[in-house]
């Protein structure tokens, strides 16, 4: 049953949080803006269409759709929701849940590759580069938490039940904000990439896409709602955690912490340079290291 | 005895070798592999279902006292791995070669399938010796079977070069170990491994396991002793390649794990464990920067070699880590871990390199931008290659991630525990910046051969290679799905190795490794369910609706042609502009100015050097040519002169010896 309603809640997160931030840019741009579900009926639409493939492309092109949302549809299912139980669930699943979206990412950027467009293959070689670079604070992200609750699976790390405890409550904070940041880079937003971008040369993510349309486009479309779910859900968990909240809390915590975050940093600032990315990335990476270092030093009660 | 029954076989090798017809020798020379192959993994089979280690013959040496011949799990395991690579390398060697016998002489190819046969036999002998002697003549008989392989263009003179220092390396390797046994030797009046643990129990651990590390180290391509790799893979034929990076090197790491078994004292552990931690990590992010800027498909896999060589590092470092913390379940989860991943790179690099041998049998070259759209023309390779690409990306659903996941495991679980927390976590974040970069390095090498658009008109004219080939590939291809799809079984085979190192190792991976590998399986199993579930309704759906074709979108531009498309250069520039002092770059002709509104033509050209191969080049390299020449006065080819020199040198010793001074 928890299974269930946990799977179902992820669901429901990952659709709520791109409707919630396309609100909140249209109430900050003073815009009358889409109606909530307004990303839904675009991906219905894109479902039922007909599709054009390039003449350059391989299977592996009508194939990498099937593979990127499949990829993403599992590490949701890793996820659990506050203190339910997912689908999935072993020790080491941290692991695998990063590796089964390094799998979604390999099989888009082959696929952009595939089209022998020079614009896609800009967009290919930002993602493979970023994704790089992001990768290690996603790992050491994990580790902290391991660090600290002690496990190396998601359910048993945010089952950490115990009454308040300000040293859990410094490190589990300071996970959700690098979190934070990592769904901003893995789903593509200001200020690494502008999904809203009308210029393909500074574009990453959606410029890999250039060439899909129709079904495939949805499906890729389906696959960004899961990632950045995935994402904010670990954010949320991590705050979660700290004050043994349930799920009641988890998920409008996700849905508001992503969707107004984004929002308003899509509504207020520009993007960056894209020499400076890497930099952004980096420091990423760098907080990372530096919040598993406060960790130890807090585990090892050191007064700081 | 044993000498003299090895020269008698490798005498009738020979011979059969040579007088067989041209188009038999690669069926009488698998045949012979198949027959070593056979005789030794029979007892290896038998050593890893659970019988106990198993003497094989007992042999005296001139040198370093009696030795044996003996099998225990973990050269069976070795030797499973060497077997394996064995026959597939043979079977695709004859469709490699095709295109050469005509061109070399019979003689050449002989010998060429003699060294083949010698060096698998050699291999098998280096895991089965228990050391001294024995071992210090497989090994040099296995570094002089490589050096004849990678001679086998000898013409190219790129290839003699790299030969050379090939060979040059590996003698200094060589002589190192030689110092390594001498050092048991003194101390214990026997040249066994099994006798460093009496040698180590002395006190003088560390200054023997550095001999022996650099030693091993230089055959496994332990920084900074790589440089040989990305000189003699883009030499040797691709088979030779693939049988030497798959499992070649992977000697040295067998070494390196023999002689860690033998120390026990914690202290020392720990001391060893950070030394191997630090060089995997630098040896792993080294070499997987350089593979990523490489331009040529065969260095490429030749830095990420080396790359693969800093993970399994990694794992055995956090291992003997937590070896020497007294914690047997990281030490088991971590070893089991590098175990696997020598396991599983020895196939994936093989079918690597296979492919590579594809394409360049087909287009003569290795240079990336040469190719592209590859796919459409060979297709089976690149289904092939594709598979290799991703299980050495180490992704879910192929065998390169169980192996990684064990490692990773290790350190999170020794993160959690609280027990060298700092040192995991420098090994975690170097291991998953490694994970980062293996997969920019990977899409450019996989996207600029086989995807996109050709470069190149020699690769519309490419075909599919013949079924042999394709057979010998299907070989790793069939491990790297088993293991990645069941790695609760894969995990068998090295339990009885991880059982050598902890008595408790069996408890520990049956209550808590299995069961986790278990929940894999099952994850994959989803993973593939739902990508086929989710294909097959868009398949359907698609039935009903229009599916047009068109050219790729070129953003308005309609004038788009192939030269537009980003190359491998290109992919890895923004790598490139951050790691530019790993590399030393060398440019031939010049870049299209910014200022240039109607460029003219221009030709452009870089390549990425390895900053460590200047020590090569370095003021002592001139040095040592300057006494070199001088001391080749002496070579005057004049007979009454060496005998005066054999004069004065008894002389010499005549005169030191009446002084005692020897």
């Amino acid at each position: 049953m928890a299974i269930v309603l946990n799977t179902l809640l992820i669901i429901l997160t990952a659709i709520a949080i791109p409707g919630l931030i396309n609100r909140t840019r249209a109430v900050l741009a003073g815009r009358k803006g889409v109606p909530f579900v307004q990303h839904l009926r675009n991906v219905k639409v894109l479902l039922s269409k007909g599709t054009v493939y390039s003449t350059t492309t391989t299977a592996l092109f009508k194939i990498a759709p099937a593979i990127y949302l499949g990829a993403a549809i599992v590490a949701a299912l890793m996820i659990p929701v506050a203190d339910l139980y997912p689908l999935i669930s072993f020790k080491g699943d941290v692991i695998c849940f990063a590796y089964t979206l390094a799998l979604a990412r390999v099989i888009i950027i082959m696929a952009a590759m595939d089209t022998g467009s020079s614009f896609e293959g800009m967009g290919a070689a930002r993602e493979a580069l970023y994704g790089a670079l992001i990768e290690p604070a996603l790992m050491i992200g994990f580790a902290t938490l391991a660090l600290f609750c002690g496990y190396t699976s998601f359910a048993d790390i945010f089952e950490y039940e115990q009454s308040f405890d300000l040293h859990l409550t410094i490190v589990m904070l300071l996970t959700a904000f690098l979190f934070l940041k990592i769904a901003f880079v893995e789903s593509g937003r200001v200020p690494v990439d502008d999904p809203r971008t009308h210029l393909e040369l500074t574009m990453i993510h959606e410029v890999m896409c250039l060439d899909y349309s129709g079904i495939d486009m949805g499906m890729i479309h389906i696959a960004g709602w899961l990632k950045t779910a995935c994402f904010s859900m670990i954010a949320a968990n991590a705050v979660a955690a700290t004050g043994c909240f349930h799920w009641w809390f988890a998920v409008p915590f996700a849905v508001l912490l992503t969707g107004l975050s984004v929002g308003i940093v899509e509504s207020t600032q520009a993007r960056n340079k894209l020499s400076r990315n890497t930099t952004f990335i980096v420091t990423i990476s760098a907080l990372a290291a530096l919040i598993f270092f406060i960790g130890y030093l807090l585990k090892l009660n050191i007064n700081i | 005895m044993f000498y003299i029954s090895l020269l008698l076989a490798l005498t009738l090798l020979v011979a059969t070798l040579f007088l067989a017809p041209l188009r038999w020798k690669m069926w009488v020379a698998t045949s012979a592999t198949a027959l070593v192959a056979i005789a030794a993994s029979i007892p290896a089979i038998s050593v890893l279902s659970g019988d106990s280690e198993m003497e094989i013959m007992r042999i005296t040496s001139p040198f370093f006292g009696a030795e044996t011949l003996h099998m225990d799990s973990l050269s069976a395991l070795f030797v499973l791995i060497i077997c394996i690579a064995g026959i597939a390398t043979m079977l695709y060697s004859r469709g490699y070669l095709e295109h050469y016998l005509d061109k070399k002489s019979s003689a050449h190819i002989s010998l060429h399938y003699t060294a083949l046969v010698v060096l698998v036999a050699s291999m098998i002998l280096v895991v089965v010796s228990s050391g001294g002697f024995s071992f210090l003549f497989a090994w040099e008989l296995m570094t002089i079977a490589s050096f004849l392989l990678i001679l086998f263009d000898a013409q190219r003179q790129q290839v003699l070069r790299a030969a050379l220092a090939y060979l040059i390396m590996m003698h200094i390797g060589f002589v190192l170990l030689v110092a390594g046994f001498a050092g048991i030797y003194s101390a214990c009046g026997s040249g066994n491994f099994a006798n460093l643990a009496m040698c180590f129990s002395e006190g003088n651990t560390l200054p023997i396991f550095i001999l022996f590390l650099l030693g091993f180290g230089m055959k496994a391509g332990l920084f900074p002793m790589h440089v040989w790799l990305p000189e003699a893979h883009p030499a040797a034929p691709s088979h030779v390649s693939a049988i030497m990076s798959g499992v070649m090197i992977k000697t040295g790491v067998y070494g390196i794990i023999r002689t860690l078994w033998y120390v026990v004292e914690p202290q020392e552990l720990h001391t060893i464990g950070l030394i191997i931690l630090a060089m995997g990590i630098v040896t792993g992010l080294w070499g997987v920067i350089l593979a990523a800027v490489q331009n040529d498909a065969k260095r490429l896999l030749a830095y990420s070699s080396i790359e693969n060589i800093g993970v399994i590092f990694i794992g055995l470092g956090i291992s003997t880590l937590a070896h020497a913390a007294g914690n047997s379940t990281v030490a088991t989860i971590a070893l089991c871990g590098a175990l696997l991943h020598t396991i599983n790179h020895s196939f994936f690099k093989s079918l690597l390199f296979f492919g590579a041998g594809n394409i360049y049998s087909k287009m003569h070259t290795t240079l990336l931008d040469r190719f592209g759209g590859v796919a459409k023309h060979m297709p089976i390779t690149a289904i092939l290659f594709f598979i290799a690409t991703v299980a050495i990306c180490a992704l879910p659903p192929l065998n390169g991630f169980v192996g990684e996941f064990l490692i990773y495991l290790g350190m999170l679980d020794s993160i959690r525990e609280g027990a060298n927390t700092i040192y995991a976590a420098a090994g975690l974040l170097a291991l998953s910046l490694i994970g980062g970069i293996v997969v920019l390095a990977f899409t450019k090498l996989y996207s600029t051969i086989f995807l996109g658009s050709p470069r190149d008109h020699h690769v519309a004219e490419s075909t599919e290679v013949d079924n042999l080939r394709i057979a010998a590939m299907a070989i790793p291809t069939v491990c790297i799905i088993l293991i990645g799809l069941f790695p609760q079984f894969a995990i068998n085979i090295i339990e009885s190795v991880a059982e050598q190192f902890h008595p408790q190792a069996s408890s520990i991976l049956e209550g808590y490794v299995t069961p986790n590998l278990w929940k894999i399986s099952l994850t994959v199993w989803m993973l593939i369910l739902v990508i086929t579930l989710l294909y097959v309704v868009k398949s359907r759906a698609m039935k009903k609706r229009t599916i047009s074709q068109g050219p790729t979108w070129g953003c308005g531009f309609t004038a788009t042609n192939i030269r537009m498309q980003y190359t491998g250069e290109s992919f890895s520039e923004g790598l490139e502009s951050i790691a530019t002092s790993l590399t030393q770059n060398t440019i031939e002709g010049r870049a299209v100015g910014k200022s240039e509104i109607f460029p003219s033509s221009h030709g452009y050209n870089i390549r990425h050097k390895d900053k460590i191969d200047r020590l090569f080049a370095a003021w002592w390299m001139e040095l040592l040519h300057i006494i070199n020449k001088r001391i080749m006065r002496l070579r005057t080819g004049k007979i009454n002169n060496y005998i005066l020199f054999a004069l004065l040198f008894l002389i010499a010793i005549f005169i030191l010896s009446l002084f005692n001074l020897i």
